[in-house]
């Protein structure tokens, strides 16, 4: 058994000798471990830290961070053959430190490249030079999906194509850094390694303190300050998502909170006059600033691809007349395109007239004579893969193929693909990367590893986060290649030598700008409005359930008449009493948790986990739980689990318009719920224990004891249940809520006169409240429930269209 | 010879209910393309009047407009008039090379304005690679041919093995589809010529215009003449450049056709695209007139 304070190194002393039994690869360069064996200066504080500490403290400082990570819902979502699963973040917790010095001169060589792609861009979108003179071959360009013609000749509105960039390096046996791809179109993965950060300083809170590592918040705070000067004060900033389905939407929402800007999608938004508005539930809005994490063809249906059903018809337009800047401009994503690696020394030379600080992997183009000769003849250090293809080679989904993995006979094959097909290969040099230290079974191994690195255009010129997110090998095969085969995530940390300055992105005042009623977009307004409608239907149906359960429980025969009454009652709302939980139930919460999910921007984390935990509660529930007593229990726990994600939302969600959608549609629901079920059991005919059960369903017992002294009846509970202002279940209660909010979403007075909406809000609950009890008959509740149905519908038009 | 056209063009759509918010994008006008064909005058009207309205020039230099409704409305009607000047030249003698040197002389093209062959070489957002036509294709041509020879033949095996069949494709058929069935328009007939052509290499490219209605006394009236019309343009080499064939009535593109808009193929060129928010269906008439009003010598 390994005795970890017999090796510990002195408290005083910094770790020059790696210890746990770190052993770098031969050959292969380490971030940690220089080549005579010694631990580079600026990861020994943290090496001697992270000594002192034995298993079980590191296993309990992990479970910190992955813990963080849960709670903060951060996610991935998976794609497999045909399911898709949202997985945890795989983070490795052992974050890679960089010296400063040394950041600071590839921070240098990664400028010079932005601006290269920033000048590439705008010459294949403008005069074209590069084509004329021979620097790129025109096939590259017109064969290529991401040149989009519609945008040739369209001046940005900002002068520049690039705002937001990122690059995939790595660092080669010889210690230097390579660029293995760039990103350009809509780069993903800053907010996930801001998510790392917060993670592993969870873990690591003590070292990270003593540290002089870069803070990240200073680099966004300084690129949201350029966006936000470099547009009209009333023009809103949004990030535009593809919406839910896509595999990073969770960063979409956390980029969107983290920086205050609006999250919307294609149909959000209209062009009008040439100018992109977003509708909002006070109308039109102006958008001058849209970071798009949507692929470019997908962003007009009209004039780009005709098949895209998540884009903005006109948005081309909008660009035309110089309306709204794109980060990044629509169509800059073909510099990421892989055969262009080959060609951007001779371009950086001609553009810039300088060489590359910083080289990519070498890259042959096999178009040509020579270059398709050079990589026959050296297939054994080459990888071979798609030219147009915009992924990198270790993310390409296994589309690139390693020379030296081939058999002799497959290697003439390869040879004869490249005849055939060489305009579309590419060969690129089968580079080695270096390795970090991960924490794999209780031992610290050397894993590979590539950087990806940001770059943003702020008021300054382009900076560099300092700081990235590492990808780390699953395996120890230090080929770049084999980093497709998953592997996980860690925190970069840049370490100077001295304190580094601290900036956090505090709200400032612009936050509560950009909140002020008017802004909120009608689909979120829409998704705010059902999730309440979903959840309070969810809770009308538990307490429902509840009592038919409790009194199946006594009564052991469903065909008792107050059952049955009730079992019609609820098949007719689609909802099952033969099953004790019922899949209609479990369809409702999803739709809740869908809603929801569509608006995560607008979530507290704690408020999507209470949802989720009711969801998968519900779930085990309906396999689980048998009719009676044990359904009753389940559908208590259910409902306390309810109010829980209702009081979370309740005392935590900002009085702003978006509550105010959610709210009516609770009270919306509820009115509904109340008013079918009371023209339902409170009939003359309803059989017996009906009005007790409508007292329990309606939370109400206690209240009707106290109020009336006297035994149910007919016209006590019609009272207390359908017109007692002061009952938070009545239907009138409900009106008069509905009405209160109404009055203070926009646009309830246009030129001085009620909108359709609030006109007709005032009219239901003055309808109601000068009813009696003996009035409330089976028809009169029959027009109540018409009538509100017809509320939603005018909401909808009003609101949310 | 010279012809002077007058063309009447209209375009109605009736929607089962209303819709709102529509935009489309509209290339009916012809174009002006130095001597061979000029426009003379022509207009495009559109009712009900849009609330917006924005002309401008495509990629493919054809003109375009811009069209966007803010109200509600059941039908749409797009009227284009316009009087046009044709005198095609005669056709130059052969100079196009064979097959296998074509790519260098694409290669050597060195730019990407609208007429470039390399906008016209690869899968285009209609078109993709087809093997069975490829097979067609490959099967059509011997090593001999000239990259013209090449296209005229596989223009009339088109013309021979397809029957012009309205009824049988509808305007998002595939090539893949209307190469199995064997029928369909000239828009079928265009984009598997286009997709064989593409198959050995050669450029090629979607025109869309109109044919003259009424044929000149004693020859029989064209096919497709009652609607827009589509053929196909290919790049035959350096000297030669770009010549156009009509494969649905296998003849090269003379003074009976029209030119409205070049592209690689029909969704560049599209008459009318269009995203509007309804509910129901709608139905589409078009109708056609490409009346001679003077021809001379």
């Amino acid at each position: 058994m390994k005795t970890t304070s017999a090796q510990a190194q002195p408290e005083t002393g910094p770790a020059e000798k790696p210890a746990r039994g770190y052993a770098p690869l031969p050959g292969v360069a380490d971030e940690m471990v220089d080549t005579d064996g010694h631990v580079r200066p600026v990861w020994r504080h943290f090496l001697s830290a992270l000594e002192r500490m034995d298993e079980t403290e590191l296993s309990g400082r992990f479970a910190r961070a992955d813990r963080y990570l849960r709670d903060a819902g951060v996610f991935y979502r998976a794609y497999g053959k045909e399911t898709i699963t949202d997985r945890a973040w795989p983070l490795s917790h052992i974050p890679v430190l960089i010296d400063e010095a040394e950041w600071e001169q590839l921070s240098r060589g990664l400028i010079q490249r932005a601006e290269l792609l920033e000048a590439v861009v705008a010459d294949i979108y403008g005069k074209n030079d590069l084509v004329a003179n021979g620097l790129l071959p025109p096939a590259l360009v017109a064969s290529n999906n991401e040149f989009l013609r519609p945008l040739v000749g369209v001046q940005p509105a900002g002068q520049h194509f690039l705002h937001f960039v990122s690059f995939e390096i790595g660092r080669g046996p010889d210690g230097n850094w390579w660029v293995l791809s760039d990103r350009t179109q809509a780069p993903s993965g800053a907010g996930f390694a801001l998510e790392n950060r917060v993670a592993t300083t969870r873990a690591f809170s003590d070292v990270y303190a003593e540290t002089h590592a870069h803070r990240l918040a200073g680099f966004f705070g300084a690129f949201r300050n350029a966006l936000q000067a470099g547009k009209p004060a009333e023009d809103r900033i949004a990030v535009l998502t593809p919406g839910l389905a896509n595999e990073t939407y969770f960063e979409h929402a956390y980029i969107a909170r983290y920086l205050g800007f609006m999250l919307l999608e294609g149909e959000d938004l209209t062009v009008v006059g040439g100018k992109v508005m977003v509708r909002t539930v006070a109308g039109l809005k102006p958008v001058g600033v849209l970071w798009r994490r949507l692929d470019a063809a997908f962003a007009d249906p009209l004039e780009l691809n005709q098949n895209s059903h998540i884009g903005t018809p006109g948005m081309v337009e909008a660009l035309r007349a110089g309306s709204v800047t794109f980060v990044n401009a629509l169509g800059a994503g073909i510099v990421e395109t892989r055969a262009f690696l080959s060609f951007l020394p001779n371009i950086c030379r001609h553009l810039l007239g300088e060489d590359q600080r910083l080289p990519s992997i070498a890259t042959w183009w096999c178009g040509q004579e020579d270059e398709r000769a050079h990589v026959a003849a050296h297939i054994e250090r080459m990888i071979v893969g798609p030219a147009y293809s915009t992924r990198p080679f270790f993310d390409d989904n296994e589309q690139s193929v390693l020379g030296s993995s081939l058999r002799e006979t497959a290697k003439q094959s390869i040879t004869e693909w490249l005849e055939t097909d060489g305009p579309s290969l590419v060969g690129q040099e089968a580079v080695t990367l270096s390795t970090t230290p991960a924490f794999v079974d209780g031992k610290l191994v050397p894993r590979p590893m590539s950087l990806r690195v940001f770059a943003a255009r702020t008021r300054d010129g382009w900076q560099i986060m300092p700081g990235g997110f590492a990808r780390i090998g699953a395996g120890d095969n230090v080929s770049a290649i084999a980093m497709q085969e998953g592997g996980s995530a860690a925190d970069v940390w840049i370490v100077s030598q001295k304190p580094v300055e601290r900036t956090s992105l505090l709200p400032a005042e612009e936050v509560f700008i950009r909140n002020m009623p008017g802004s909120l977009p009608s689909r979120a307004a829409d998704n705010l409005f059902w999730l309440g409608r979903y959840i309070e239907r969810a809770e009308g149906a538990l307490r429902i359930l509840r009592a038919w359960h409790g009194r199946y429980a006594e009564y052991a025969d469903p065909s008792q008449p107050l059952l049955k009454d009730v079992t019609d009652y609820l098949d007719a709302l689609d909802i099952d009493t033969s099953e004790a939980v019922p899949t209609s139930l479990i369809r409702n919460i999803d739709s809740a948790v869908f809603s929801a999910s569509n608006i995560r921007d607008r979530f507290s984390p704690d408020g999507w986990l209470a949802l989720n935990d009711l969801s998968k509660t519900a779930r085990r529930f309906h396999v689980s739980v048998e009719p009676g007593d044990d359904a009753t229990r389940a559908m208590t726990v259910l409902l306390r689990k309810l109010a829980g994600f209702a009081g979370l939302v309740h005392e935590n969600m900002y009085r702003f318009t978006g509550w105010r959608f959610l709210s009516i549609g609770r009270y919306l629901e509820r009115g509904l719920h109340m008013t079918r079920l009371l023209g339902h059991m409170s009939g003359e005919d309803a059989p017996d224990g009906a009005l007790d059960m409508l007292l329990e369903i309606g939370d109400s017992v206690m209240t009707h004891r106290r109020r009336y002294n006297v035994a149910t009846a007919r016209l006590t509970v019609t009272d207390l249940l359908a017109l007692d202002p002061l009952n938070p279940r009545s239907i009138l209660y409900q009106l008069n809520e509905i009405k209160n909010e109404v009055e203070q979403l926009p646009n309830a007075y246009a030129n001085g006169q009620m909108s359709p909406f609030y006109r007709e809000a005032m009219r239901l609950h003055a309808g109601l409240a000068v009813m009696t009890p003996e009035t409330m008959t089976d028809a009169v509740y029959k027009r109540f429930e018409a009538e509100l149905e017809k509320l939603s519908d005018i909401l909808a038009q009003t609101y949310l269209s | 010879m010279t012809m002077l056209y007058d063309v009447n063009l209209h375009i109605g759509y009736l929607y089962d209910t209303p819709v709102s918010g529509g935009r489309h994008i509209v290339r009916v006008l012809p174009l002006s393309l130095g001597r061979r064909q000029r426009l003379v005058a022509g207009t495009i009207g559109v009712a009900p009047v849009p609330g917006e309205r924005v002309d401008h020039s495509d990629f493919f230099e054809n003109p375009m407009s811009a069209i966007l409704f803010r109200s509600n409305h059941e039908r749409l009607d797009i009227r284009m008039q316009a009087r046009v000047h044709v005198d095609v030249p005669q056709t130059a003698a052969d100079f196009s090379p064979r097959l296998e040197a074509l790519p260098s002389e694409i290669a050597g093209h060195w730019s990407l304005d609208a007429n470039s062959p390399h906008h016209y070489t690869g899968p285009s957002p209609r078109l993709k690679d087809c093997p069975e036509i490829a097979d067609y294709a490959r099967s059509t041509v011997n090593p001999d041919m000239t990259v013209r020879e090449i296209a005229t033949a596989i223009c009339a095996r088109i013309h021979k093995d397809f029957t012009y069949d309205a009824k049988a494709t509808s305007v998002g058929t595939t090539p893949r589809e209307a190469f199995k069935l064997k029928r369909g328009v000239c828009q079928d007939f265009t984009h598997v010529m286009i997709v064989a052509l593409r198959s050995l290499g050669i450029p090629a490219g979607y025109v869309s215009g109109f044919l003259r209605t009424i044929p000149p006394p004693g020859k029989e009236r064209l096919e497709g003449a009652d609607a827009m019309h589509a053929w196909v343009r290919y790049w035959c080499g350096r000297v030669n450049g770009w010549m156009e064939l009509d494969p649905t009535n296998n003849i090269p593109a003379g003074n009976d056709h029209i030119v409205v808009a070049y592209g690689r193929d029909y969704a560049d060129v599209a008459p009318v695209i269009g995203v509007l928010k309804g509910y129901g269906e709608h139905q589409t008439s078009q109708a056609v007139d490409v009346v001679p009003v003077r021809q001379s010598a």
